[in-house]
């Protein structure tokens, strides 16, 4: 794929041989097939689903009687109404939230001379491993108006205040903090990428580091702070553990856990489902279109061929402000949630009386792990789930980077399909995604069916917008002087990517391969229909555990997983880092 | 408790091991040329819409007897299971050789798919309980009323019970009617058998709705909420565990739900399926679920009963499969509007 993207890409200057001016329709047209078989062939299955009352697969296409009746049938039903109304003020508040929150944190980590900003950097990301199912029971444990751990500790210390997750506001602040890592990946590497003489220019002409801060450097960083908060409010869209933990006591529907009913009733209403998907598809798509006419016509260019140091503003005393601040952060999202799940994992069962009871030590015990790694499916579906995590990150990132050097580093005709293409997967909830590919692939001759790639290729397809965002970024940052200088000296097409693309995109390219890891993980919804019993993935095994309300297990498990995850990107981290290094000596 | 300890020694159950008791002979299971045929055959792929730690339990069980059938086990929710099924199968890619499935009717509707099988101890079963020729139920769930003994003063008795006014303002969680066919046999019992004003009678007290057994079972035990009526299997486990948590059974009637297995006409290991299936509804097997598993059975005579089960006064409820198609859309609809729940 590399030799022929290499082969491929633009064709400027008049001194063009022919192989070359067929190159680029050549390589669009290969993208395009990729994305048709990953994207429009599935997709094609979904709209006919949604248009009809039949499975494709089971009743043929001869069954096919299209009819506008199930839209509109879809577009009039009030609980559709209230339940998209309830996604839009959820993933709009939690939004704003994950913006305010992401920012502020590539500020002091990236920007200013906060202590501790590495530990800071990495801890933020924590909740990025977190499972939302995960996330959503740590918060019923914790929040509940009931039997929550802080209302206890509340009701112990005679406060009269009791905290509800089980509400709008919880909905809405459980989104915000989970969800603020992807305005953090996003807007941080922009800003380290950033040259600083613009706001030195800035703070020369007598601007405050306030005002710096609003007029220079958030709009020069606007597509990194855009791309983020769509893609939060688009993936919050998408989400069902998070509402189906805090939203379902307060009978609080969002459009996925409709669509989840619609599935999960019996019999399963997937034509419905479809037709509700496709309504969120469309939302997804006039924000995409917003985004790029908003950017559209503007550079935002920031890394050029000159060399800069990062600037770091002194912030004085104020610095154990902002590390307060990102204390109080950290305590709230990593260390409140992981004493809730640690308790839920160890303790027999989640019953308390009064507060004395949390250190009965005879409530707890390895119980819950000991059934855990009793269960053969454990070993089975961490062992699956890596093999899934490493295909999906390689093949998707592969992927991802030819399309996003196709369509913001060329000219090609065709690019912006491509680019259309490659964002709509984000819309379609997983649950009816794994139905689509189930209904589109299961056919197809060559056994892709029942085995792992079945799952990977799912999941490429499904994280493709995340991944081809989170790359354009770094592309966008890439002035085109540096390419052209390496034309200019004669390299060619391939010799310029591997020469000043890869390297300059390269915190990018791992950022977004390891995001495709972490997400191909912890992805449930489309592995439900594609897994078998050889290749059961840990999503589904806890999903499991969840349905059969084994809170303890559930717990358990998930911290299993983060544990995996967690030391396999310190590995990653750290192999990266000596690999860096190592090209840095060769260098 | 390890749950293989768990499972050993559970109070108040008789101790079954099966390699030490040959209380049914083998041939209760099928034939030796059956049985060598199927260890020929050496595995089969098991699909169900149960839950998959007690299925894994079921898979233990049958080892025990049987250790040289190995059995994969595909687990998915109902609505899920099926669409599975269908897609596979249309497909012709189905890779099951036994089905485990809760809804009779959507089983039916897929009853081409599945071979001519009967079980050697056939005539045990009621006839009411079963749908098609093909199908048996190899699981059969019932509904008891749960309470958490830390919370509950007086403890509920039977299911009129939970009409009374000091149960009021979410004391009490439901699953929702329309989550499938478990909880529709429970309010289809519901409205047959203790009155057409039963839900709105119910709905008057404030009761807290859950998508299904699981959460509901959960918050019952974490004290979220003080009674709900469940599926006994959810629970029974917990409460073996030393959750706070008791059951009775009610009076008036335990709504059961048997399910629908069979083996399809495309099953790779047949004599591995029919074998499985075999020890499934023997007693043998129907012992092992009722007394482990916390299930009810399907057999005429029930080889055990559940703890608390007084056989002189508990009588199963078998909804009618006709009327269990027919009312369904309309009754459902009337459930969601008593009990203000927005389908």
């Amino acid at each position: 794929m590399t030799a022929t993207n290499a082969a491929a890409l633009p064709a400027t200057g008049s001194l063009e041989r022919p192989t070359r001016r067929l190159a680029a329709p050549l390589w669009v047209g290969a993208l395009l097939i990729v994305l048709t078989f990953l994207v429009i062939y599935p997709l094609a299955m979904l709209v006919f689903g949604a248009l009809s009352d039949s499975n494709p697969v089971v009743d043929g296409f001869g069954a096919f009687h299209p009819s506008i009746a199930r839209f509109l049938e879809v577009l009039g039903n009030e609980n559709v109404h209230l339940a998209f109304f309830n996604a839009l003020v959820a993933c709009g508040g939690g939004t704003a939230l994950a913006v305010l929150i992401g920012l502020f944190f590539s500020w002091i980590v990236v920007r200013t001379d906060t202590p501790g900003r590495r530990f800071i950097a990495g801890a933020s990301m924590v909740p990025l491993f977190v499972p939302p199912l995960v996330a959503g029971v740590a918060w019923s444990i914790l929040g509940s108006p009931k039997t929550g751990l802080l209302n206890i500790v509340l009701k112990w210390i005679g406060v009269d205040f009791r905290f509800d997750f089980y509400s709008m506001s919880g909905l809405i602040l459980v989104f915000g903090i989970y969800y603020a890592p992807y305005v953090y990946m996003f807007t941080s590497s922009a800003l380290r990428n950033m040259d600083p003489s613009l706001e030195e220019a800035s703070e020369v002409a007598g601007a405050s580091a306030f005002t710096t801060l609003f007029t220079v450097t958030f709009p020069l960083i606007a597509p990194a702070i855009l791309a983020g908060t769509l893609l939060s409010f688009v993936v919050m869209l998408g989400i069902y553990g998070v509402p189906a933990a805090l939203g379902a006591p307060a009978n609080i529907n969002v459009l996925t856990t409709y669509i989840f009913k619609l599935t999960a009733w019996s019999p399963p209403l997937y034509n419905t489902a479809a037709a509700v998907a496709i309504l969120l598809m469309v939302v997804t798509a006039i924000m995409v279109w917003a985004q790029q006419k908003v950017l559209s016509g503007k550079s935002f260019a920031t890394v050029a061929g000159k060399a800069f140091r990062p600037r770091s503003l002194g912030l004085g005393p104020w610095r154990w402000f902002t590390f307060g601040l990102a204390l109080v952060y950290l305590f709230v999202v990593v260390v409140l949630p992981t004493i809730a799940l640690v308790i839920a994992a160890f303790r027999k069962f989640l019953f308390f009386k009064n507060f004395d009871a949390l250190f009965d030590a005879k409530a707890y015990s390895l119980a819950h792990f000991n059934a855990v790694f009793d269960n053969p499916l454990t070993m089975l579906s961490i062992w699956n789930t890596l093999k899934v995590g490493v295909i999906t990150a390689l093949v998707g990132g592969a992927l991802a980077f030819a399309i996003g050097y196709t369509v913001n580093r060329t000219h090609v005709p065709g690019r912006k399909l491509i680019d259309l293409l490659a964002t709509v997967p984000v819309a379609i909830p997983g649950l009816v995604v794994g139905v689509a590919y189930l209904w589109a692939w299961i056919g197809l001759p060559g056994g892709l069916y029942g085995t792992i790639w079945i799952l990977a290729l799912a999941f490429v397809a499904r994280f493709m917008p995340d991944t081809v965002k989170a790359l354009s970024t770094s592309f966008l940052q890439i002035h085109k002087e540096l390419e052209e200088a390496a034309w200019i000296c004669g390299r060619g097409l391939l010799g310029t990517i591997g020469t000043i693309v890869l390297p300059l995109a390269r915190p990018g390219v791992v950022a977004s391969m390891t995001l495709l890891f972490v997400l191909a993980i912890r992805e449930l919804g489309s592995s439900l229909f594609l897994y078998t019993s050889d290749t059961t993935v840990m999503a589904v095994l806890l999903l499991d555990y969840y349905e059969g309300g084994n809170t303890g297990k559930t717990a358990a498990f998930s911290l299993v997983q983060t544990v995996i995850l967690a030391v396999l990107l310190g590995l990653t981290n750290w192999l990266s880092r000596g690999s860096a290094q190592g090209s840095a000596r060769v260098g | 408790m390890k749950r293989r300890t768990m499972i050993t020694g559970a109070a108040g159950l008789a101790a079954t091991s099966f390699a030490g008791l040959p209380a049914w002979a083998d041939d209760t299971f099928g034939s030796k040329e059956l049985i060598d045929a199927a260890e020929k055959e050496g595995g089969l792929t098991y699909y169900t819409a149960n839950f998959a730690e007690t299925e894994q339990e079921v898979i233990k069980a049958f080892n025990k007897r049987f250790p040289k059938i190995k059995v994969a086990m595909v687990r998915a929710p109902g609505g899920q299971l099926i669409t599975r099924i269908k897609t596979e199968a249309a497909a012709g890619k189905l890779a099951a050789d036994v089905i485990n499935h809760s809804d009779r009717g959507l089983m039916l509707e897929l009853a081409d798919l599945f071979q001519d099988y009967t079980p050697p101890n056939a005539a045990d079963y009621r006839p009411d309980a079963l749908v098609s020729p093909k199908l048996w139920p190899g699981v059969t769930l019932g509904w008891a009323i749960a309470y958490n003994t830390q919370l509950v003063k007086t403890a509920p008795k039977t299911w009129m019970d939970l009409l009374k006014p000091e149960y009021k303002d979410k004391q009490i969680g439901q699953v929702v009617g329309p989550s499938g066919g478990t909880t529709w046999t429970r309010i289809m019992f519901e409205r047959q058998v203790l009155g057409e004003d039963y839900w709105k009678k119910q709905a008057a007290l404030g009761i807290a709705l859950y998508p299904s057994g699981a959460p509901t079972s959960d918050a019952l035990v974490r004290g979220e909420v003080s009674i709900a009526p469940l599926l006994y299997n959810i629970i029974y486990t917990k409460i073996v565990e030393g959750a706070p948590a008791e059951t009775v059974f009610a009076p008036e009637g335990v709504p059961i739900i048997p399910y629908a297995d069979g083996i399809p006409k495309t099953s790779k290991s047949p004599n591995a399926a029919k074998l499985f299936m075999n020890w499934r509804l023997s007693r043998e097997g129907q012992t092992f679920q009722i007394e482990k598993l916390g299930n009810i059975t399907s057999m005429k005579e029930p080889p055990a009963f559940p703890k608390g089960w007084d056989p002189k006064t508990v009588k199963v409820w078998v909804p009618k499969f006709d009327e269990f198609e027919k009312l369904r859309a309309a009754w459902l609809e009337d459930w969601n509007k008593t009990y203000g729940y927005r389908q």
